[in-house]
């Protein structure tokens, strides 16, 4: 029963993960770049967030996403348009990639520096340790409402490349940007509603995660590493399979805790190369 | 081609002769340049050649160094006589790794090596035998004669380096250098005329794993200590991606000019204003993103057109035929 519990509860962080993975997904796809700093605006978001709680006590905790979601879309807009836009058209991969590594390194010390390297948590007061019953099982009820927040997030963002006029401009530009410019479709300015929207997506999972666990500056790093794994353990251009491959690193990092108190994210890392080597075009076998 | 000859010469006696001249602090800063340099350019060769960005070389720096310390604690050898251990450590595990990795693309291939580096972390911070997370001291240190050690890594960051270079530039002038080059250039064209990319990257990752261990073995030898936080620290690679990207990637003189602004930033920012070590990595980062938006290849690459130097220049004539088509400034030069 005990394992039973931690593979839920693995499951429920696993949707979190899905979250930070869809983040990093979106911008791949559209602009087949990789984000490296991803998992800095995260933790930028969580120490945010955790100034607002301190600045407005009276507010409850889960509020202050309104307001850090809107500015992670604001950073993420003027991120593409001022510093990413300027190298999308290099032929060259390898400017746009190193080029968010030398921002990913800026944002990190800069937190550092600014506040400080202690480890940060966003408390929650009782919502934090309120659990449910279920079947015999101890459920909490703030990793039930994440994992229900993430699916509910999945099905709204899928909706809105799917069927808004907003994410038939997106897909199409993913696929042509030379050609979208024939319709009256700026390609830049597609791309800093992007990054928008992926930096807000993870600035949710960076919040929400900062609640179930808490933070260094230096914690973009595994935020990062985890996105990608979830990625590509759900077969790169998969959607669902994002949300899939999270669960699943979720429940190995979670077991592997359980048999081993002090691994980290180890098992998970460890579940992830193994994954590569036998079945390297992911969970879910992309079709895009 | 005899200027170059004279000059490594020049510089090779300047190595022979530098601890005789310098001081003590000197000396260990000019090892630590020659190291970082050597590094530079394995992950530059890696980069800047084969067209594979590794966020996980750090792996390699923590191997070597390991492999050193550990098989000269167990045979209660020299450190000096193991040294050529640390290389093969990177050497074959770069072989075995290169295999599944070599399956993703660009910037999968990135972070996928920086995923196998946090798993060797984790693991050797695990192994007791390795001494878990507080690491490994240099027991056989005492066969070290301790008025020559500094001298002697001085010595050894020297070759090291100097090696690296004039490998690395006799390697762009051979055929196998001209095939890399062309795949840096044009991938596609390259292949198109014969040139096995996929046998080159593995030469060219392993080449540079080798090169890498090498150097971390030596840096932490200095030491005489090594712990997995520091051997497998995130920051080498950072490092040797700054000093390759500011300077100019994919060529061999824009290492050396990373190294010198790398180094010089770090003495102005935390020796002279006396600022701490997390702004030097601000600054850095900030260098290397100005220089990415206004050169993305560099310095070196916009200074060499625009001045016409020819520093370690690994160009050809070309044939004589060609001169009757009209060749621009870049496409004459392969360098």
């Amino acid at each position: 029963m005990a394992w039973l519990e931690t593979l839920v509860n693995g499951a429920f962080l696993g949707g979190l993960y899905g979250l930070l993975g869809i983040g990093l997904a979106l911008v791949f796809g559209v602009m087949r770049l990789v984000n490296i700093a991803h998992g800095e605006f995260m933790v930028l978001a969580a120490y945010l967030a955790v100034i607002l709680v301190s600045l407005f006590p009276q507010v409850h905790p889960l509020f202050v996403l309104i307001p850090v979601v809107l500015a992670a879309f604001a950073v993420g807009y003027l991120y593409q348009a001022v510093i990413m836009n300027r190298v999308a058209r290099a032929p060259d991969p390898l400017a746009p990639l190193l080029l968010t590594f030398g921002v990913s390194i800026v944002l990190r010390n800069l937190m550092v520096e600014v506040f400080g390297a202690d480890v940060r948590s966003l408390q929650l007061g009782e919502l934090s340790r309120a659990s449910l019953n279920l079947f015999g099982l101890s459920i909490g009820v703030m990793p039930l409402l994440t994992l229900v927040a993430a699916v509910l997030l999945f099905l709204l963002l899928q909706w809105a490349l799917k069927r808004t006029q907003f994410g038939r401009i997106v897909r199409a530009t993913a696929d042509r940007r030379d050609i979208v410019r024939l319709f009256g479709v700026k390609p830049d300015r597609v791309y800093n509603y992007v990054m928008g929207l992926s930096l807000a997506l993870g600035a949710i999972g960076g919040v929400l995660l900062a609640v179930r666990s808490s933070f260094t500056p230096f914690s973009g790093v595994e935020r990062l590493l985890i996105a990608f794994e979830v990625v590509v353990l759900g077969g790169i251009g998969s959607f669902w399979g994002a949300l899939l491959g999270g669960i699943v690193l979720g429940m190995a990092q979670l077991a592997g805790l359980k048999w081993d108190a002090n691994a980290g994210l180890l098992y998970a890392h460890l579940l992830f190369f193994v994954m590569l080597l036998i079945r390297p075009a992911g969970l879910v076998a992309s079709k895009a | 081609m005899k200027g170059i000859a004279i000059s490594y010469a020049v510089i090779a006696a300047l190595i022979a002769a530098g601890p005789l001249v310098l001081g003590e602090g000197a000396l260990r800063f000019s090892t630590e340049c020659l190291l970082i340099l050597a590094m530079a350019q394995m992950w530059n060769l890696l980069a800047g050649y084969a067209g594979l960005v590794s966020f996980g070389h750090q792996v390699f720096v923590g191997l070597g160094a390991y492999g050193l310390f550990l098989i000269s604690d167990t045979f209660d050898l020299s450190p000096y006589w193991v040294l050529p251990v640390a290389p093969l450590a990177g050497a074959v595990v770069a072989a075995v790794i290169a295999l599944p990795l070599f399956r993703l693309r660009e910037a999968y291939f990135s972070i996928a090596m920086w995923v196998f580096s946090e798993i060797v972390a984790a693991l050797v911070m695990k192994a007791s035998w390795l001494g878990g997370t507080s690491g490994l001291p240099l027991k056989s240190s005492r066969l070290v004669d301790l008025d020559w050690f500094e001298p002697m890594l001085f010595w050894v960051s020297g070759v090291l380096a100097l090696g690296t270079m004039g490998g690395l530039f006799l390697l762009m002038r051979s055929g196998f250098g001209l095939g890399l080059m062309s795949v840096r250039d044009n991938d596609l064209a390259a292949m198109s005329v014969g040139v096995d990319v996929r046998r080159n990257r593995f030469i060219v990752f392993v080449l540079s794993a080798a090169g890498c261990g090498l150097a971390g073995a030596v840096s932490f030898l200095g030491n005489l200590y090594v712990s997995p936080a520091a051997a497998f620290d995130v920051n080498w690679v950072v490092y040797m991606m700054f000093i390759v990207m500011i300077g100019g990637i994919g060529t061999l003189e824009g290492p050396i000019i990373g190294t010198a602004i790398f180094f010089g930033l770090r003495e102005l920012i935390t020796d002279q204003l006396g600022i701490s070590a997390g702004w030097y990595l601000v600054a850095l980062g900030t260098v290397g993103v100005v220089v990415m938006l206004w050169s993305p290849r560099g310095i070196w690459p916009p200074l060499r057109d625009r001045f016409g130097l020819k520093l370690l220049s690994v160009g050809r004539t070309a044939p004589a035929t060609a001169e009757l088509a009209p060749v621009s400034g870049k496409a004459g030069q392969l360098g």
